[in-house]
């Protein structure tokens, strides 16, 4: 089955794509009912749908048959949350526990995914056994795996026996040469193999996954680290090749080095690219990266809502004593995801609307403004200030609301044990809130409040429990009526 | 005759299935080497098979104890940038 290519012309560089402007938001309005059908309840595509489904990984799969510039295979941590980081690495056997655990408790929870902490294809037993069990004993949940593509066109029959929901591999280049500066070694043939030798057969072996998959009819997500001066002026190249082979979406991410992972990246010092660099690519990519920008780099042991990470609560040894009736489990989360799935429509619905009576209105010629939120899900404001972990930022313009990104915040409010530091943490989540002009929370506290102003961001509070996207736009307007928007404030671009 | 694995092993269980002697199990606190079996994989490759995976240097000893990946040999990072970072990261 040939898979249509998407978004074959790009959209507009610098604005938004035509379907995800307005309040309508629909990012999803370029795909076929056939792809849009499998993805709309995934919280890692749907923007949407990662307010009100939870997901999570299991780390089965810990050995690697290749090594990245940004990873580093010594790193255990329980603090960190990006990819490639686990607290305790799980037999398939455990993994399956975990999981019926997981869904019966967390019943939002849609997706269960393999992503290592090394590649999953690289530990092909474990990480199929673990597919092969969860089909038969939890059919309702969607499972999807992860791989560098090396090991991949070996993997493509037994992948399509499973209940497999989509494939992602990560292509960081298709030119050899960029491939030796992100690869410094694959293991190959029973030999370490290193330099361009490496990379050439990295990205053919890639590529002839990608193909194998499309073949047989399986979607496929491609995703590229984003590295300033290695790939990033390539990842258009990249995105072009992909979509054309039928890759039904490209995610680009931002490099994450820091010296204290003892990553290649992080120790010789390679940036990472600003939020700026990043919207660029992203927009130059083509219109369907919208349909990312939410994703949160998580760790390959990962539990709950996409920015939350309940995986405490499911330790080996806390699931050792739970007793699970996945019968039962399973009758209720159908209720319950029929519910959610009702509300989303009811939404997707109420937004199609107003976005109808936005374009009856006078249209604005007032400037685009950042606005930060803070969320805990359901799509609503709902969560104080202080206790935000992270906050989506939204941009308002006379088209409408679009969703840009997620920044994390240092928490300056975690309760008796880690107060006192508290002046310097909220003056960092301030910090992170740079270029946004309000911040939009069921509640503020007093000396933050302050503190935002000063810093130029206007704190909201108005709005708690309202649906994020007419807050946002209530308080457009509102700015818009006050006369703060009419100067063509050059200092800030719309950007997150 | 034999390779030996010592305490930098990550667990990553990357070498167990790629040695062709099945010299190698799981253990606590990391992988080892049973010396009986490991035939430092003569007449089947003609180099290391576990420490042509391993991705930690210097995880993986030779029969005279040295590093069959010495530091800098894998990461690409010199081991003086290494230290350097390390010894920064502890100054604060």
């Amino acid at each position: 089955m040939e898979l249509p290519v998407l978004n074959d012309a790009p959209a507009s560089k610098g604005g938004c794509a035509a379907s995800s402007c307005g309040t309508t938001d629909n990012q999803m309005d370029s795909l076929p009912d056939s792809i849009r059908e499998k993805v709309q309840n995934h919280p890692c595509y749907s923007e949407d749908a990662h307010h009100y489904f939870a997901r999570m990984h299991v780390a089965v799969a810990p050995a690697c048959n290749i090594q990245c510039h940004y990873c580093n295979r010594k790193y255990d941590c329980a603090n960190e949350s990006r990819p490639g980081v686990v607290s305790e690495l799980l037999t398939p056997d455990q993994a399956v526990k975990k999981t019926m655990a997981v869904a019966a408790n967390i019943p939002q929870m849609t997706v269960l995914g393999i992503a290592g902490p090394g590649d999953p294809l690289a530990n092909p037993e474990r990480t199929f056994e673990t597919f092969r069990r969860l089909s038969e004993e939890a059919p309702d949940i969607k499972l999807c795996v992860s791989t560098n593509g090396l090991a991949l066109p070996d993997s493509v029959e037994e992948l399509s026996k499973h209940n497999i929901d989509h494939v992602t591999i990560t292509i960081n280049c298709v030119d050899p040469e960029i491939g030796a500066k992100i690869y410094p070694w694959i293991f190959w043939k029973n030999k370490r193999i290193k330099g361009v030798k490496a990379a050439k057969i990295l990205i053919e072996r890639q590529q002839l996954g990608l193909e194998m998959l499309i073949a047989k009819g399986i979607l496929v997500k491609v995703n590229s680290v984003m590295i300033p001066g290695v790939n990033d002026q390539h990842l258009a190249e990249v995105s072009r090749v992909v979509k054309a082979k039928g890759a039904f979406l490209h995610n680009v991410m931002p490099l994450i080095a820091e010296a204290e992972h003892g990553t290649f990246y992080g120790v010789m010092g390679q940036r990472g690219p600003t939020p700026d660099e990043l919207q660029d690519l992203q927009d130059s990519c083509s219109g369907d990266m919208n349909m990312m920008r939410h994703c949160r780099q998580c760790r390959a042991d990962a539990v709950g809502m996409l920015g939350e990470d309940r995986g405490d609560e499911f330790t080996l040894d806390k699931i050792e004593d739970m007793e699970i009736d996945y019968q039962a489990a399973m009758e209720k989360r159908k209720v319950i995801h029929q519910a959610i799935q009702a509300e989303m429509d009811g939404k997707r619905l109420e937004k199609a609307e107003k976005a109808q009576l936005l374009k009856q209105e006078p249209k604005l010629t007032t400037r685009p403004v950042l606005m930060a939120v803070a969320t805990s899900g359901q799509g609503v404001i709902n969560m104080h200030f202080g206790h935000a972990k992270e906050f989506l930022i939204y941009e308002a313009s006379p088209d409408g609301v679009r969703f840009i990104s997620h920044r994390k915040a240092d928490q300056y409010c975690g309760g008796d044990s880690t107060c006192g530091d508290g002046e310097s943490t909220l003056q960092l989540t301030i910090r992170a809130l740079t270029g946004c002009e309000a911040v939009l929370c069921s509640k503020v506290g007093y000396e933050p409040w302050e503190q935002l102003e000063a810093a130029g961001i206007a704190p909201n509070g108005e709005h708690a429990m309202e649906p994020i996207e007419e807050a946002v736009l209530a308080v457009y307007k509102e700015m818009a009526a006050a006369g703060k928007l009419d100067d063509a404030k050059d200092s800030v671009r719309a950007s997150a | 005759m034999a390779v030996k694995i010592i305490e930098s092993c990550v667990n990553c269980f990357a070498c167990e299935p790629v040695c062709p002697s099945n010299a190698i199990y799981e253990a606590k606190p990391h992988f080892l080497v049973d010396s009986k079996k490991c035939t430092e994989c003569e007449g089947d490759f003609p180099v290391f098979q576990c420490a042509s995976i391993c991705p930690i240097e210097g995880a993986i000893l030779d029969s005279l104890g040295l590093a069959i990946n010495p530091p800098g040999s894998l990461t690409g990072i010199p081991p003086e940038k290494m230290a350097e970072a390390m010894a920064e990261l502890q100054s604060h």
